[in-house]
């Protein structure tokens, strides 16, 4: 079966380059038969490649040492929930399953479309079977076989990176490839458009679902890898700007100003070249991800490869297409003329351009930061890192204007606001902004950038509560209904619109989050049994954690030291938390973890730092329970997640089958009920 | 046993896959549904973004005299928007329209959306308005899920 696996491989890539040729040739000579043979070709590669999965899930379980992928990461102590992920644990696996999400997403494309859109899809067929078979070629040719054999086999495998052993982490990747797949399928179709000059609004149409589903998946792979960070890497942090971690957001950002700048093409008939262009920066963007992830190029906390072979071919293959996507909207730029032109700038044509300059201007800045050091090394032979407070400074101020946009793009009128829509509609959520000033202020907060970032998030949040507010009494009063049902049904009646202004909600929530950070306080203690550490809290209460002590223990594959501390705040008692210690046999680092109390308001965040008698501790010997411990207090950390939550469910209200909005498909329609639609 | 699997698999492959090129089945290349003509298509946001302004002034969002004006904005590009439909369909059908009732049908239209926005039964797949009694969406097939639809389904039934 493994064998089976490996073969299967090997057949997918002659299969793949037959349905690219055939989807060409068959689109453009408008033949039939070879487009349908193509199509097939997609299935048939989805089907290899799930054998191909198969195959290396079976050597994980089945313990084959001798594969070398196998080998470098599992053990046979290992959980056999980690030996199925690891299937992409790795670079060479996850490579595979890249490639397998992407040929199950272009089946779905292709069975989705078998009826419809017809004119798009030899040429949709083609480029997702390109790309495809670039991933078959790296993963044939590139040194990165994952069915490569080792020269003789080994007993057992060299065991999974521990801190790769957490539940987030297993989701993680996983959810970020869903969302760098899935967004080939927009990517192929405006492509598509481009190759048959079918350049109107229908492809943004036909893909809008998709790309908010690659949205979903992305948005929900980047806050996975954040709450990752945060539990598991025991800084206390849940964003480092990382390599790694940039580049998952590199292709959220220019997604997220794709996602509006199709609303202005769908409304206003602007932007088609840009529109294309975004998506295939979009597409560009995720492939250069999984490059740096998973080239090694960068050394970073999750990446571990070092071929430089596979780092050339994507590179080519990135040339190549930026090339391909440049020239084809060239030659259709007489077709992509705008219908109109922006009338004003107080606008909301005009709020949507501010969104994507803004979005785009970040993701520059990030890339910048990103390659900076890489394009230092090469010129000038040093390694010039860019820290945190590069991004930081950069992204900050871009990021509150972008929270405020999110708040003034939802009401502001179309083609030319007047002043008296503007006073309408942002009185009241000024006054709710300076009100927040005001009490934070007299509560004693300070620091310009939190108190505007709360004082815009209460702008915000009053807008899109009012626009709720509005359209639910207006509801109530035509219909006659209830203001619960009239909430409920005015959500159901344009997704789209109350889904996405949910999901500004979620982003708000978040961006207090952020916010928080600036407040958190840390304390570093040295401690014997009893001891008492006293951490404040920026609220003014007082964490009192008690000691307990410390224990130790063993197991095949690691010592482990944890820590015991009891919690009370302000007198009172709350409970207890653990910080632990790992030492591994395979890793030569220690591993922290954390214990972490969370409500609303704020985390408590303790590390178990450091055992000062080490030997001593090993034995359990009552005289040696010293420890060093970090006590962070980490403000409104968790509105991050409740933010995240509420994000997911904006999108996936905009995304549910059968929402409204001007997206407008005809199913079947037979030429009877067409002919009514039309009177 | 392997080596039989593995020519299997291929095999099989290989057959689904060449299939249509010897037996000569085809996949369609024009879609089997009427899609949107050009003008169609602005016609419809035209009446989409009307829509929306009458929303934004049912909430008071855009006071009357915004409202006059964008609407009469609205109303002229979706009258030219009609008219090329009318044009291109003269073409197409044996059922020319005089030019002078084209303003009285775009009236029409906009009455028939802003009625069918009221009674709740716009469709929610096709954006197409519907009479105020309709269940089903007359353009696309669709259910109309609204209040009436729910209440309807079991009145039906008893
Ligand atoms: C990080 C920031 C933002 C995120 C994550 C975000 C996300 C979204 C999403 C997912 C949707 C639903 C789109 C769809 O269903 O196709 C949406 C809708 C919308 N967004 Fe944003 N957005 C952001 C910022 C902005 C900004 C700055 C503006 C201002 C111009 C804006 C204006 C809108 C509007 C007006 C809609 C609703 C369109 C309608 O009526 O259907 N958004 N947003
Ligand atoms: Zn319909």
């Amino acid at each position: 079966m493994i064998l089976l696996g490996e073969f299967a491989l090997w057949v997918a890539l002659p299969v793949s380059i037959w349905g690219i040729v055939l989807a060409f040739v068959g689109g453009h000579r408008k033949r039939g038969d070879l487009v349908l043979s193509a199509e097939r070709s997609v299935y048939a590669v989805f089907f290899l490649l799930c054998l191909t999965s198969l195959g290396i899930i079976l050597a994980f379980v089945g313990e084959h040492y001798e594969y070398r992928y196998v080998w470098g990461y599992s053990s046979r102590e290992l959980e056999t929930y980690f030996k199925v992920t690891g299937l992409w644990a790795g670079q060479r696996g996850s490579l595979v399953f890249w490639v397998l999400l992407l040929a199950l997403f272009s089946s779905i494309a292709v069975f989705q479309n078998r009826r419809r859109n017809r004119e798009f899809m030899p040429s949709v067929v083609g480029v997702l079977l390109t790309i495809t078979a670039f991933f078959l070629g790296v993963l044939l040719f590139a040194d990165v076989n994952p069915f490569e054999r080792l020269p003789f086999p080994m007993p057992n495998g060299q065991g999974l990176n521990p801190q790769l052993q957490n539940y987030w982490m297993t989701i993680h990747p996983p959810t970020l490839y869903l969302g760098f797949t899935s967004f080939s399928v927009p990517f192929a179709f405006g492509v598509a458009a481009l190759i048959t000059g079918k350049t109107d609004s229908r492809w943004l149409v036909v893909t809008r679902r998709w790309t908010l589903l690659s949205w979903f998946f992305l948005t929900n792979g980047i806050i996975f890898g954040m709450r990752w960070a945060y539990e598991e890497l025991g800084w206390g942090g849940y964003w480092f700007w990382d390599p790694v971690e940039n580049a998952s957001l590199l292709p959220w950002l220019t997604a997220t100003a794709f996602l509006h700048s199709v609303m202005i093409q769908e409304h206003r008939g602007m932007l088609k070249m840009w529109n294309l262009s975004l998506v295939s920066l979009t597409f560009l963007l995720t492939i250069f991800a999984t490059f740096l992830t998973r080239s090694g190029l960068i050394e970073s906390v999750h990446s571990f490869a070092q071929n430089t072979r596979i780092a050339y071919i994507f590179l080519a293959f990135l040339g190549a297409a930026t090339m391909a996507c440049l020239l084809l909207i060239l030659w259709r730029k007489d077709d992509l003329r705008a219908e109109r032109t922006i009338e004003s700038f107080l606008s909301r044509e005009s709020a949507f351009l501010m969104n994507n300059l803004i979005l785009l201007g970040s993701a520059f800045a990030v890339l910048w930061g990103t390659l900076f050091p890489l394009i230092s090394e090469g010129v000038a032979g040093t390694k010039v890192a860019v820290g945190p407070a590069f991004f930081n400074r950069v992204n900050i101020p871009i990021g509150l204007v972008l929270l405020a946009l999110t708040g003034i793009g939802p009401v502001i009128a179309w083609r030319k606001a007047t002043r008296r829509n503007l006073e309408r509609n942002f009185v009241s959520p000024l006054l709710m902004a300076a009100a927040v000033v005001a009490g934070l202020m007299i509560a004693g907060m300070r620091g310009f950038y939190a108190l505007a970032t709360f004082a815009i998030c209460g702008f915000v949040l009053t807008i899109l509560v009012n626009e709720f507010w509005k359209g639910t009494r207006a509801r109530a009063r035509i219909e006659g209904e209830g203001l619960g049902r009239a909430f409920l049904h005015l959500i159901a009646r344009n997704r789209r619109r109350w889904g996405g202004y949910i999901v500004h909600v979620g982003i708000v929530l978040m961006f207090a989050g952020f916010a928080g950070a600036s407040f958190h306080t840390e304390t570093d203690q040295s401690v014997e049994p009893g001891d008492q550490i006293r951490a404040a809290s920026p609220y003014g209460h007082e964490y009192v954690l008690t000691y307990q002590g410390l224990s130790s223990s063993r197991t095949p594959n690691m010592w482990q030291w944890v820590a015991l501390l009891d919690v009370s705040r302000d007198g009172r008692r709350l409970g207890t938390i653990t910080a632990e210690q790992r030492i591994y046999s395979t890793a030569d680092q220690p591993i922290r973890e954390v214990g972490i109390r969370s409500t609303p308001l704020e985390d408590v965040y303790v590390i178990l730092a450091g055992v000062e008698d080490f030997e001593g501790a090993v034995l359990n010997e009552s005289s040696a329970q010293g420890a060093v411990f970090q006590v962070l207090v980490r403000p409104l950390v968790g509105w991050l997640w409740y933010g995240g939550l509420v994000i997911t469910l904006g999108s996936l209200i905009a995304l549910w089958p059968g929402a409204g909005g001007p997206a407008r498909r005809k199913v079947q329609a037979t030429p009877a009920s067409a002919r009514l639609a039309k009177v | 046993m392997i080596l039989l699997g593995a020519v299997l698999v291929a095999a099989a492959v290989v057959l689904y896959v060449v299939q249509p090129v010897f037996s000569g089945e085809k996949a369609p290349l024009v879609s089997l549904d009427e899609e949107f003509t050009e003008a169609e298509a602005r016609r419809h946001l035209s009446l989409v973004a009307l829509r929306d302004v009458e929303y934004d002034f049912a909430t008071g969002k855009i006071d009357e005299r915004d409202y006059r004006r964008l609407r009469d904005e609205l109303a002229r590009e979706a009258l030219d928007a009609l008219h090329e439909v009318r044009r291109s369909r003269e073409q197409t059908e044996s059922a020319p329209t005089a030019q002078d009732t084209l303003a009285d049908d775009l009236e029409q239209e906009i009455a028939a959306y802003r009625a069918a926005l009221r009674a709740g039964t716009m469709c929610d797949r096709c954006g197409s308005p519907n009479p105020a009694e309709a269940l089903f969406c007359a353009a696309c097939g669709i259910r109309l899920e609204s209040e009436r639809g729910e209440e309807a389904a079991p009145a039906a039934q008893g």
